[in-house]
This record gives C-alpha cells, sequence and structure tokens, in this order.
C-alpha cells in the first residue's frame, strides 16, 4: 500500500513536472501569449536570402553534374540533381517559415528576451541595465520589405551583440527608446 | 545628474560631418597597398616579352581601381554623420547597410584622441570613444579637426557629471606580498605543465631546411620506408616503451622550462585599488588589475593536483586603457587558503561554503551517455566489422557509464548572496566565482534532446571573457533553469547603478 503510493505521488510529480516541462514551448513555434513574434516582412527577408544561397548551391550542384556527366557518360544526373532539388525546396520554401516562427521577443520587466532557433532553441535575456548602446540598422533587403534590426550592444563577449531581426520602424525605435529610459533611469 | 523625463526624448540630430580631408587622407593611406601589385605586374611583363600594350592595359586597370577607390572614400564621408545631444552621442554610418549608434554618455568609459602622422600634418584627429564592450562597441569619429577632438571630449566628460576621480597611484611601501612563488614552487608548477611544444619546433625546423634535406620530408611513402628498414625487427615493446619515455621526459623538461621562462619570480602585491602581478625570467612583465575591473574568479585544477591540494586561480578583467584585459593568471599554483586570501582582497569574491552546491539534473548522466557511449559503441561495431578483436573493447563500456556518473556529481552550482558558484569537470575541475552584479547576459540553450528530455543549459556571458569557455550550468531541469535565470536578472537590476563595468 505504502509502495504504491510512494509510486503514485512519483508520477503525479512527475506528471506535474511534464507539464512544467513544456511551459509554453510548442515543437516548432513560439507561441505569440508569450513572445511577440517578427514582422511578416522577415520572412519574405529570410526567403530572399535562402534563394539566393539555394541559387549558389543549385549552379554549384549544376556544373558538379555536368562535369560528372563529361567524365563519366552513362552517369545518371538525377542521382546528384533529384536531391539537391529536393534540398533546395526545403531550405527556400519550408525552412524560413520554421526559422521565422521560433523567432520572438519579450519585454519582460527589467529584461529583454529573445528567442530563436529550430534544432536548438536559445533564449538570450538581456537586463536593460546592462545595455551600452543600442543600434536601429536597415540593409537594403530590409529596407525594400520595410523591417529593421534592433541590436543591443553588450559588455558581454559570446553575447556582446544581441540582434532582433524584422521589426517595424516604429516598435524598434520604441524599444529603443525604452532601452535609453532605463539605462538613464539605472543611474540614478 | 540631471533629471531624465520619462516619455518622448527629442532625437539627437546627426548633423555634422568630419572634415572634408579624410576622403583623400584615407585614400593616401590605401594607396601604399596597390602598390604591391607592381613587382607582379612588371614580372607578368617581363614573361610576355615586354609587350608595352600589356603595361598599358595594367596602368589603365590601376587608375579605374584608383578613381574607385577616390569614389568609395567619398561616398563614405559624405554618408558619415555624426552628432552630440543632451545625454548620447550619435553616429550615423555606413554605404549599403545605414546604421545609427547612439551611445549615452553614461556608458562611455574614456575618450581618446588618436593622432596618426599624416593626420599630425594635417591637424586632424581620429576620436575612439570606448564603451565597456570592448573594441568591436567603440565609436570611432575618423579624422576631425583638433579643435573639435577636444570639443567633442570635453562634452562628453561634461556629460558624464564630474567624472570619475581616478584613485590617486598608491607606492606599496614594503607591503608584504599577497602571494609569491618561490623556486620550488615553479618547478614543481613546471611539472604539471606538461608540454609538447617541442615536437612544434621539430617540425619548424624541418620545414625551414626542407629544401636541404636530401629527401623530401612531406612523403609519406618515404618515412613508412624508413621506419620498416630502421624498426625491422627491431619493433619490440622495450624499444617502443623507451621512445615514448624519451617524448615524455622531453615533453616534462620542456613544460618546467616553459614554466620558469614565464613565472619565474612571480608576486602579485596589492596596491590601493589594483593588484600588481610581476613575474617573467627572460621577459619581465609588470601588469596592473584594478580590482574594480574584476569580472569573475576561476579556480581550476587537475586530478593529480586536486589530490595534493594544489589550485589555479584565473582573474578575469575587462581591459581598457593602460591595463590588461583577459583571463589573467594570478596564482599559478597555490593552496587553498592562500587563494582565499587573494579572493577576499578583490573584495567581492570568496570561496563557496561546502555542502551549498546544489547539482543538476539526473539526466545530464542520461545525456553524457548518449554523447560518450554511443558514438563508441558505434565505432566498435563498424571496427568489428573488420577484425572481430575489436569487440574486447566493449569491456571499456562500464568506464564510460561511470564516468557519466561522475561527470553529473562534479557538476554543480549554487547561489549564495551576490555570487554565483558553478564547478564542472571531473579530470580538470573548474570552479567559476562571479558576482552576480558582473552577469551581462544570460542564455538558456535547449538543444533537441534537451527537448525530449526536459532539460536545458543555462550560459552566463560576461565582459572581457576569451571566446570559448564561460560559466555554464548544463543540463538544469527546465524550471529550474527559468527560476535561476529570473533570479539572476531581478539581482542584477537591483545592483545596476553602473552597467558593472565600473570603471
Amino acid at each position: 500500500m505504502i509502495v504504491y503510493a510512494a509510486y503514485a505521488e512519483r508520477a503525479t510529480a512527475r506528471a506535474i513536472s511534464c507539464r512544467v516541462d513544456r511551459f509554453g514551448y510548442g515543437k516548432r513555434s513560439v507561441p505569440s501569449d508569450v513572445f511577440t513574434p517578427l514582422e511578416r516582412g522577415q520572412l519574405h527577408v529570410m526567403r530572399l536570402r535562402a534563394f539566393g544561397v539555394a541559387c549558389l548551391l543549385g549552379i554549384a550542384a549544376l556544373a558538379l553534374a555536368v562535369a560528372l556527366r563529361e567524365r563519366f557518360p552513362a552517369f545518371p544526373t538525377a542521382a546528384i540533381l533529384a536531391p539537391v532539388a529536393l534540398l533546395l525546396i526545403y531550405f527556400v520554401i519550408l525552412a524560413p517559415q520554421r526559422r521565422f516562427r521560433a523567432w520572438g521577443y519579450r519585454l519582460a520587466g527589467e529584461e529583454l528576451q529573445v528567442v530563436h532557433g529550430v534544432w536548438t532553441q536559445v533564449e538570450t535575456h538581456v537586463p536593460l541595465a546592462r545595455v551600452q548602446h543600442v543600434d536601429v540598422s536597415q540593409g537594403p533587403l530590409e529596407r525594400t520589405l520595410a523591417v529593421c534590426r534592433l541590436v543591443l550592444h553588450t559588455a558581454g563577449t559570446a553575447n556582446s551583440v544581441v540582434v532582433i531581426p524584422g521589426l517595424a520602424r516604429a516598435t524598434a525605435e520604441a524599444i529603443r527608446d525604452e532601452v535609453r529610459v532605463r539605462i538613464g533611469q539605472s543611474e540614478e | 545628474m540631471t533629471p531624465r523625463e520619462n516619455g518622448a526624448a527629442e532625437v539627437t540630430t546627426a548633423d555634422l560631418h568630419v572634415h572634408p580631408l579624410t576622403a583623400p587622407l584615407n585614400f593616401i593611406k590605401g594607396a601604399p597597398k596597390m602598390l604591391l601589385g607592381l613587382p607582379a605586374i612588371y614580372a607578368m611583363g617581363v614573361r610576355n616579352g615586354r609587350d608595352w600594350g600589356v603595361y598599358g592595359g595594367f596602368a589603365l586597370v590601376a587608375l579605374v581601381f584608383a578613381l574607385v577607390a577616390i569614389l568609395f572614400h567619398w561616398v563614405t564621408y559624405r554618408r558619415f554623420r555624426y552628432g552630440v545631444g543632451a545625454g548620447e552621442i550619435v553616429i550615423e554610418s555606413g554605404l549599403l547597410t545605414r546604421t545609427r549608434r547612439l551611445i549615452p554618455f553614461d556608458r562611455v568609459q574614456d575618450v581618446d584622441i588618436e593622432r596618426g602622422p599624416l593626420q599630425r600634418l594635417f591637424g586632424l584627429a581620429t576620436v575612439r570613444i570606448e564603451t565597456g564592450g570592448g573594441k568591436s562597441d567603440e565609436g570611432v569619429i575618423d579624422s576631425v579637426s583638433l579643435r573639435e577632438a577636444d570639443r567633442l571630449r570635453d562634452a562628453v566628460r561634461a556629460g558624464r557629471g564630474s567624472g570619475a576621480a581616478t584613485a590617486p597611484f598608491v607606492m606599496s611601501s614594503g607591503n608584504a606580498p599577497l602571494f609569491a612563488m618561490g623556486l620550488g614552487r615553479v618547478l614543481l608548477a613546471g611539472l604539471f605543465n606538461f608540454s609538447l611544444v617541442y615536437l612544434a619546433g621539430l617540425f619548424g625546423i624541418l620545414q625551414t631546411f626542407d629544401d636541404f634535406l636530401p629527401f623530401d620530408p612531406y612523403d609519406p611513402a618515404r618515412w613508412i620506408g624508413i621506419a620498416k628498414g630502421q624498426i625491422g625487427g627491431r619493433f619490440t615493446a622495450p624499444a617502443l616503451l623507451a621512445v615514448l619515455g624519451v617524448a615524455a621526459t622531453a615533453g616534462i623538461v620542456f613544460g618546467v622550462l616553459r614554466t620558469v621562462a614565464t613565472d619565474y619570480g612571480f608576486c602579485l602585491v596589492t596596491q590601493g585599488a589594483r593588484l600588481r602581478r610581476t613575474r617573467g625570467l627572460l621577459t619581465h612583465s609588470d601588469v596592473a588589475l584594478p580590482k574594480r575591473r574584476v569580472q569573475l574568479a576561476l579556480i581550476s585544477t587537475g586530478p593529480v593536483r586536486r589530490l595534493l591540494g594544489w589550485y589555479e586561480l584565473h582573474l578575469q578583467t575587462l581591459g581598457g586603457a593602460g591595463t590588461v584585459g583577459g583571463r589573467q593568471p594570478v596564482a599559478p599554483l597555490a593552496r587553498a587558503d592562500e587563494i582565499a586570501a587573494i579572493l577576499a582582497e578583490t573584495g567581492a569574491l570568496r570561496l563557496p561554503e561546502a555542502g551549498t552546491l546544489q547539482r543538476v539534473s539526473r539526466r545530464h548522466v542520461l545525456r553524457t551517455l548518449l554523447g560518450t557511449a554511443v558514438p563508441a559503441l558505434l565505432a566498435i561495431a563498424l571496427a568489428a566489422f573488420f577484425r572481430t578483436e575489436a569487440l574486447w573493447a566493449l569491456l571499456a563500456m562500464p568506464a564510460f557509464v561511470a564516468t557519466a556518473f561522475l561527470s553529473r556529481r562534479a557538476h554543480a552550482y549554487a547561489s549564495s548572496g551576490d555570487l554565483l558558484f558553478v564547478r564542472r569537470g571531473l579530470w580538470q575541475q573548474k570552479l567559476w566565482v562571479l558576482p552576480v552584479a558582473k552577469i551581462q547576459t544570460v542564455t538558456i540553450t535547449r538543444s533537441w534532446l534537451q527537448r525530449k528530455l526536459g532539460l536545458a543549459t543555462l550560459t552566463i556571458d560576461t565582459a572581457g571573457a576569451p571566446t570559448l569557455g564561460g560559466p555554464a550550468i548544463v543540463d538544469l531541469k527546465l524550471a529550474r533553469a527559468h527560476a535561476l535565470a529570473e533570479a539572476l536578472g531581478r539581482r542584477s537590476s537591483y545592483s545596476g547603478r553602473k552597467s558593472g563595468t565600473d570603471r
């Protein structure tokens, strides 16, 4: 009886800890009630960048297939081109979507939390009092899609730069002003 | 400090350009690199039989490059703007990626005015604004007039308030050293620094003289042939042991020599607000470590040293003008009480009390096993395809399991008061002592396997750290990781007066 009670207690504890473990983190996406997602424009930026890389890889694969075909005339080029094409389709169409949905940020109390990553999920907590300075920058691609990047510089080494891409300019500047206010407050 | 108004702060306009001479000066500075191509061009011309058409073509190409360079410098000059606002400096720059950098005065550690020879000729100067972040986070205003540079520096210093009064240099008048190493201890430390660096020396010599050797040293078949010829019937166990013994002895001797060369006469003294460390036999090194810039302490030890009670202390400091940065050895070989004394001198640090450290999740064992034992099993299985004797290696598997369990026991942490302690490592054990106020960012990482097991790794970023190796608590239960991150964040914001990178 006692053994059974102990077992039941441990089972419930494990169930509770399971619920706590799945602490709002879905398999692929970050729920928007906890973290704010990025602007839709960033998804297009990611797709375009992936498309650019995919073009280069596709050309390289084509060159390889042509070279092999010249060397070994009986070689089926489809053996190289088919898997590469599938990979590139995943890379351009599916992967950016997953990466985009995995991004999120949250201004929680005295710190800014940024989460990203599909296979390895990385959640960075930056205390606003630790921010050295703030950049808002925009590359040419981002300018055409009306998103910009908020870059927080801290005094750290691995995380000396914390980037939140894909923000609307108004949002980025609002966060930047918030950070400036907090920097000022931390001095008093 | 002037009170700041909440709500919309007025936007500082970046409306000042740098001095117009910047563009031609930068072009002239870059010109010597273009001259490097001339010998190659000449060689090409000679090879083509001194065809003047070739020379003319290359001269045209060089001219085009020069024009492009001038255009580039001119556009960069036009795009670069800066401005001084009520509490900050704004720098706008960039050709393709436009960046607007905002540096509040309070974050500025120092303002340096540098003048290269060309700049001195024309009365210009470069203003370098140092923040706590290190080299990549400076604001650099290239080439303004000297008067403007002084104005900027005064504006920043005035904006920071009365400015931090630097502690006057206190000459130590015969203080007893905080920590010193006699020759005996230096030699002992050398014994622990086994070094195979002499092999690199041998390869270097081979490489320098490979033109003079009668054979090609890079041809492996040649070496195998020599080995076969020389060893032949002499490939016996005693001979092999003798060779290994010689290699080991040479490694020990070189380790001792290297340690004596760097650490001879090691002496650590307190001088007011800084620690001063002198050491070295051939190159005498004299380094000052301001106590307030100490970010964390790292106490490391190896298996034999731990048995004998020896530890090594490094302090991680933030660099800056006039002081060295990074991880500095402060006690290469010391007893625990000596280390405690040094830590007490730094003010904020101390060793953890015994028994306060708590361990990480038990699933760390599982994850370590999956990381080490599974690849080993795969390797054994692969080898067993070729030679069934490889299956004997399976006898080593219990060692993997034992190591995984012991590694989990060795990995522990504690957050007590204003300090965070992290201990990790079975053989090479490291203990991090980290004031919570010096934590810059906290990162919670979850790999695919960790997500399945409900674990997370907590990494802590500090200032002045080397690229690899910061305190990390691996495989915490997710809820604990979040709770710890929250607690650290709360405590660091309470203590957030300056950003923790004190001057």
